[in-house]
């Protein structure tokens, strides 16, 4: 894949030539075409002046005629084919250029840390990977080459009125300029108007979006009233933005109109008189009014070329602050000869911070041997999900040293580190696409149906599957299916049974669901839990007990440790947590058994 | 699902006139400005025709004449229509252009109102992805239908009119030549624009894959990082923007190609005009002025005549648009205030279900023959398996459905016979979901009651036990909550969403507890909240949590749309029946943790 950072430079128009690497070959030749296809529209008018003015006169010939014909029909197709031939090499460029910027941003934003993704927002990037690069796409497609055009259009077809007479010439562009100023003037008004009317459009959308997905919430409180009113507020808002938009058009056309008007006007009256006069011909003068047409109309829409462009510019530079971020080095790193790994962390004195803020871990020390349980427990904010976020070299510790299987953490390859380690989070994150894929997501290799099927009654959604018309082609999300929390979790279950890796981490919330799943998650994630070292992130007593070593964290260090017989005998956190949870559930057993006796 | 009903199609296959004067009969509140409009475009069209034909009389009666004030004359008259010309122009753009947004906003008004009135069945239903672009991008597409579409039209068979008109009378004979061309030029227009509007729709569809596939790469870079699946997602994306690549560069190609064959084509009328005309000036029938009008009219034609194939395939998809949309306002509401509904003045009072029947879809019964009488102020908890008929019992009781047989009373009365708004304004629901309105916290507590003074809400919210939290954040009660409530977690929203109930101040109040988990200071307050909320009021809680149940005046085990059991939780246990096995099912696994935490994680929960 070709390297697009060579275009971060301090020069904007080198970087867009180093963006259509390998196309500004074409792209120039699509210029040299664009500026032959207008020559021959030029030649249009000299041949007709040189028809009226030499062959008409002197009583043609029906050959001659016939001739003179043809040559307008050979100037056509001159035109036409060089104009084909720019747009499509233009718009091949274009593309081309494209779908590998897409591409490499793609690749890109995949392999960025996720200290960069943590504080940039999801619809920004993906306004920068879409639109942005949109606007670049248009920029070579349309814009430079419309930009050129009409200049080409005004340059050639001034030198030849000059030819005819300079200061006829001269006088027929003096409203230029002006045109030029109103039009970028203009344009650039509007498209903040456009702008403002977009957002305007947005805010609707989400108040109808909220309106929607609150339907119940309208319905249960009969707010109606109330949410048309929001509604008719945002609506007529959009409708008066609308409006002043509209009004903008309104007055910029028709004043333009007037000053290109009244230029031709002035151009053709001109002329007549010089023709009448005698200082040029008649062939002249309708060469003249044709070619006038061609300098004057088309500079209307210059500002609106030149504020797109502009746009595009920025488009740019918001691409090119993607592109300058560094990426995550994935395969630099060590790789045990050996293959698997065995299983065995140590944490000693690690600490961890974000980009410069505060401590999130300090002084974390522990030990797993293979195959063991730890838990982490404590209040939201401790340092749980960083502590576990530190083992996939998800973020870096920044202090201490971690060790696997005796070895610095840091000196794995994160690509090595991550293909044996298994995640199953909170809320699982599910692609748009058949649940088998879900599934299958973390192996590179070729799995057979059985094997799918196995891993997902391990984790007990088999059945669940079985029951979608589909089965395991039944697409998830919008498209598909809405599955329920436990389902995407045993979803993720089964995909990290798949993958079974040898280092797990484990966000448990086997609360989240009712009774009967509550069983079901659990037994699945027993089933996952054997034989590995497993992370538990806990958020209840109950998902804790069972495990070789409980960590309590507060504030980003480890309060307490032991197991759970020995935590609730000490005074701390851990008991307090035990005592709450407890509470109710003793009181409640007690009068089970006092209703049962 | 019902979703393969809802697939956006592209195309409707015929031309529905209905549907056609049904979408002009929208700017029949607005008539003058659809009259202004199009009468504006239509002499500015009118004019450019005559502006050409100005352009002749220049050449033959005052060059070739050599009559000066004949040409200032005629120089004279081009300015002031230039002047009229100007005021055309001016009129028809903001004719047209606030007409269509005030068409939009009509659309979106009415669909929106009319939205307000539907049944909870229609949501169940409808994915709100589809209503969402209905009032969206339909409402644009048909609101440039009535406005550009039209005006387009008008324009274009305007200028081909005027131009035809012109040459007949410059020269009769030249004009039919010419005429020829009209059919082939807008054969190869339609030719052309079908295969690249069929490009470009692969384009859109291949744009949105792309859009989604970042959206999803970026959203769950996590999981991709975590199964390491950088490389694997590059080359699927890849593939994607492969197929975006052939597509678009197609449809640009096809475009560049459109245009040259118009001018070659055309380039043979003007050929022919050269040859023809030149022959009869040599005869004297034509003249020079005659010849550079017919050529400046058959460019003038071009612009239509290409342009109408788009204008065509524009006016199919506006239809289509405006099939759906109207699908949408035309659609009933299911429950609706009987003529003579009245506002009893309170709900206070036993609700009865008598022998209800209900079903979501035909043949599938959730409740048959179901009986209950709830005592006003009783609190009542329904639990068993999803799917067994609890909600449908809580929304029958907020009226979101009406029984399909048998009747609910309240307070002796047919519930029917209320209007709804008397039943839904005394009903407080907190919903398994919460959902909260992007707007501060105080907004969206005040919900519960527009008018509510901050003292109010505060009381609410401390009544409820959402206060502590609130007053703990920096911006307090003015904090955003974010859209949808994002900025808040489950257990934070409950507490507003109690809060709000409380505020309503119900007579009957209705909650489906939350399945997610919420940590357990938060819960204690959310229990807390629910206790302020059931004293005094019926109240119908869909429990999960143990607690809940264990408080309530009376149990319903739900299965099947049968109540299997029904009485207060001592009872029930001592029944050893469906309830016991519920109860202890879930109680014995927090027995067994506790008794023996050193447990084989293998066999943990088998008993389950």
């Amino acid at each position: 894949m070709d390297d697009l950072t060579t275009v971060i430079t301090e020069n904007r128009l080198v970087g867009l030539w180093r963006l259509i690497k390998g196309h500004s070959f074409l792209y120039l030749i699509a210029s040299i075409s664009l500026g032959i296809s207008t020559l021959a529209r030029t030649g249009m008018y000299l041949w007709l002046r040189q028809f009226l003015d030499k062959i008409l006169p002197g009583g043609p010939s029906t050959s001659m005629l016939l001739l003179v014909g043809l040559g307008f029909v050979g100037l056509a197709v001159l035109q036409g084919a060089f104009t084909f031939i720019s747009g499509a090499l233009a718009a091949r460029t274009a593309e081309n250029t494209t779908r590998r910027l897409r591409n490499f941003l793609f690749d890109h934003l995949q392999r960025l840390t996720f200290t960069y993704h943590d504080k940039t927002p999801t619809g920004e990037l993906i306004s920068r990977s879409t639109s942005d690069v949109d606007a670049l796409r248009r920029l070579f497609a349309d814009q430079v080459i419309g930009a050129g055009r009409i200049l080409l259009l005004f340059g050639v077809n001034l030198a030849v009125m000059m030819s005819i007479d300079v200061g006829l010439a001269l006088r027929s562009i003096i409203v230029i300029p002006f045109i030029v100023l109103l039009s970028v003037f203009f344009f650039r008004r509007v498209s903040k108007a456009y702008e403002a009317y977009q957002e305007q459009e947005a805010v609707l959308s989400t108040t109808l979006q909220e309106n929607l997905s609150a339907i119940r919430v309208v319905k249960a409180f009969a707010r109606q009233p109330f949410e048309r009113e929001k509604f008719e507020r945002e609506n007529w808002q959009k409708f008066m933005r609308g409006r002043s938009l509209m009004t903008m058009h309104s007055l910029y056309w028709p004043s333009s109109d007037i000053l290109s008007g009244f230029q031709m006007l002035a151009g053709l009256y001109m002329a007549a008189r010089m023709t009448i006069e005698g200082t040029i011909t008649i062939g002249s003068y309708v060469a003249y009014a044709g070619m006038l047409v061609w300098i004057i109309w088309p500079m209307r829409n210059l500002g609106r070329l030149i504020v797109q462009m502009s746009m595009g510019l920025v488009s740019f530079d918001r691409v090119k602050e993607v592109i300058k971020q560094t990426r995550e080095p994935m395969e630099i790193g060590f790789e045990p000869p050996g293959g698997d790994l065995e299983g065995d962390v140590v944490f000693d004195e690690v600490g961890f911070s974000y980009e410069e803020s505060e401590q999130v871990l300090r002084g974390v020390t522990f030990h797993s041997e293979p195959g063991r349980i730890i838990a982490l427990l404590g209040p939201t904010g401790s340092g749980k999900t960083s502590l576990v976020n530190l083992i996939p070299r998800f973020y870096e510790y920044t202090s201490g040293h971690v060790y696997l299987d005796g070895v610095e953490l840091n000196t794995y390859s994160r690509s090595y580190l991550r293909s044996q380690i298994g995640i199953v989070e909170q809320e699982p994150f599910l692609f748009s696409r058949s649940i088998r894929d879900n599934i299958t997501l973390g192996v590179d290799r070729e799995v057979g149906d059985q094997e799918v099927i196995d891993a997902a009654q391990a984790a007990a959604i088999h059945a669940d599957i079985e029951s979608f018309p589909e089965g395991y082609e039944t697409l998830v999300g919008e498209r598909g299916v809405t599955l329920s929390g436990g389902q995407k979790q045993r979803i993720a279950i089964a995909r990290a049974l798949l993958k079974d890796p040898c280092i797990l981490i484990l966000d448990d919330s086997t609360s989240s669901v009712d009774m009967l799943t509550e069983a079901d998650i659990r037994r699945a994630l027993d089933n996952l839990m054997a034989n590995r070292t497993t992370f538990i992130i806990a958020h209840r007593i109950q998902s804790v007990m069972n495990a070789d070593q409980i960590l309590v964290l507060d504030g980003g260090e480890i309060v307490q440790r032991g197991k759970h017989d020995e935590l609730v005998m000490q005074d701390g956190l851990y008991r307090r947590i035990y005592e709450m949870q407890t509470n109710m559930e003793i009181a409640l057993e007690k009068e089970l058994s006092d209703g049962l006796h | 699902m019902a979703y393969t009903e809802f697939q956006e199609e592209e195309f409707t296959s015929e031309f529905n006139g209905r549907t056609l004067r049904r979408i002009l009969g929208l700017t029949k509140p607005h008539w003058p400005w659809l009259i202004g409009f199009v009468v504006t475009i239509g002499f500015v069209s009118a004019l450019d025709a005559y502006f050409t034909f100005l352009g002749k009389r220049i050449i033959d009666e005052g060059i070739l004449a050599s009559d000066p004030d004949t040409l200032w004359e005629i120089v004279r008259l081009y300015g002031s229509l230039i002047l009229f010309q100007v005021l055309n122009v001016f009129g028809f753009i903001y004719l047209a252009g606030v007409l269509g947004e005030r068409v939009q906003y009509d659309l979106r008004r009415r669909s929106f109102n009319h939205l307000q009135n539907l049944s909870l069945a229609y949501f169940d239903r409808t994915p709100i992805g589809w209503i969402m672009s209905r009032i969206t991008s339909d409402s644009e597409r048909i609101a440039q239908l009535v406005t550009w579409g039209l005006l387009d039209i008008t324009w274009g068979l305007m200028n081909i009119s005027t131009a035809v008109y012109f040459m007949l009378r410059i020269n009769w004979r030249l004009a039919l030549v010419v005429l020829i061309l009209i059919p082939i030029l807008f054969f190869v227009a339609a030719q052309f624009k079908k295969h690249i509007l069929l490009q470009y729709r692969i384009v859109r569809r291949m744009n949105s894959k792309i859009t989604g596939a970042f959206n999803e790469h970026i959203a769950g870079v996590r999981v991709v990082k975590a199964l390491n699946r950088e490389e694997k997602s590059l080359r699927e994306f890849e593939e994607l923007t492969g197929e975006m690549y052939r597509s678009s560069y197609r449809a640009a190609w096809l475009s560049a190609l459109f245009l040259p064959t118009v001018v070659i084509i055309s380039s043979f009328a003007v050929g022919g005009i050269v040859f023809y005309g030149g022959y009869q000036i040599t005869l004297g029938t034509m003249t020079v002025g005659g010849i550079q009008a017919f050529i400046a009219y058959v460019t003038f034609m071009l612009w239509p005549i290409q342009d109408l194939a788009r204008v065509y395939a524009e006016l199919q998809h506006a239809i289509a648009s405006a099939e759906r949309l109207f699908s949408l306002i035309d659609s009933v509401p299911d429950i609706r205030d009987h003529p003579n509904a009245y506002d009893p003045g309170t709900l206070q009072g036993d609700i009865v279900f008598e022998h209800v029947d209900f079903y979501y879809e035909e043949d599938k019964h959730v409740l048959k023959d179901f009986n209950l009488h709830v005592k006003r102020g009783e609190t009542i908890a329904l639990v068993g398996p999803t799917g067994g008929g609890k909600s449908t019992i809580v929304n029958l009781v907020c009226r979101f459905y009406e029984p399909r047989n048998g009747k609910i009373t309240i307070g002796g009365n047919d519930y029917t016979q209320f209007s709804l708004h008397a039943i839904q304004s005394r009903i407080g629901v907190v919903l398994q979901t919460p959902h909260l309105f992007s707007g501060s916290i105080m907004e969206n507590i005040r919900y519960g009651q527009l008018d509510a003074p901050g003292e109010k809400v505060k009381e609410a919210a401390k009544t409820s036990g959402a206060h502590d939290f609130i007053i703990r954040l920096e911006k307090g009660y003015n904090t955003e909550v974010g859209e949808g409530g994002v900025l808040l977690s489950v257990g934070q929203k409950q507490l507003i969403s109690l809060a709000r109930a409380v505020l309503a101040d119900p007579e009957i109040f209705i909650m489906d507890e939350a399945t997610s988990s919420v940590d357990t200071i938060t819960e204690a307050l959310i229990q807390k909240g629910m206790e302020a909320l059931t004293s005094q009021r019926t109240s119908f809680i869909i429990a999960h949590r143990l607690s809940t149940i264990r408080k309530a005046d009376r149990i319903l085990v739900i299965e099947n749309g049968k109540i299997l059991e029904s009485g207060s939780h001592r009872s029930l246990l001592q029944k050893r029946g469906h309830y016991f096995r519920l109860y202890t099912e879930q109680f014995k696994r927090s027995l067994e943790d506790e008794f023996d935490p050193f447990k084989n994680p293998s066999k943990a929960s088998g008993s389950a």
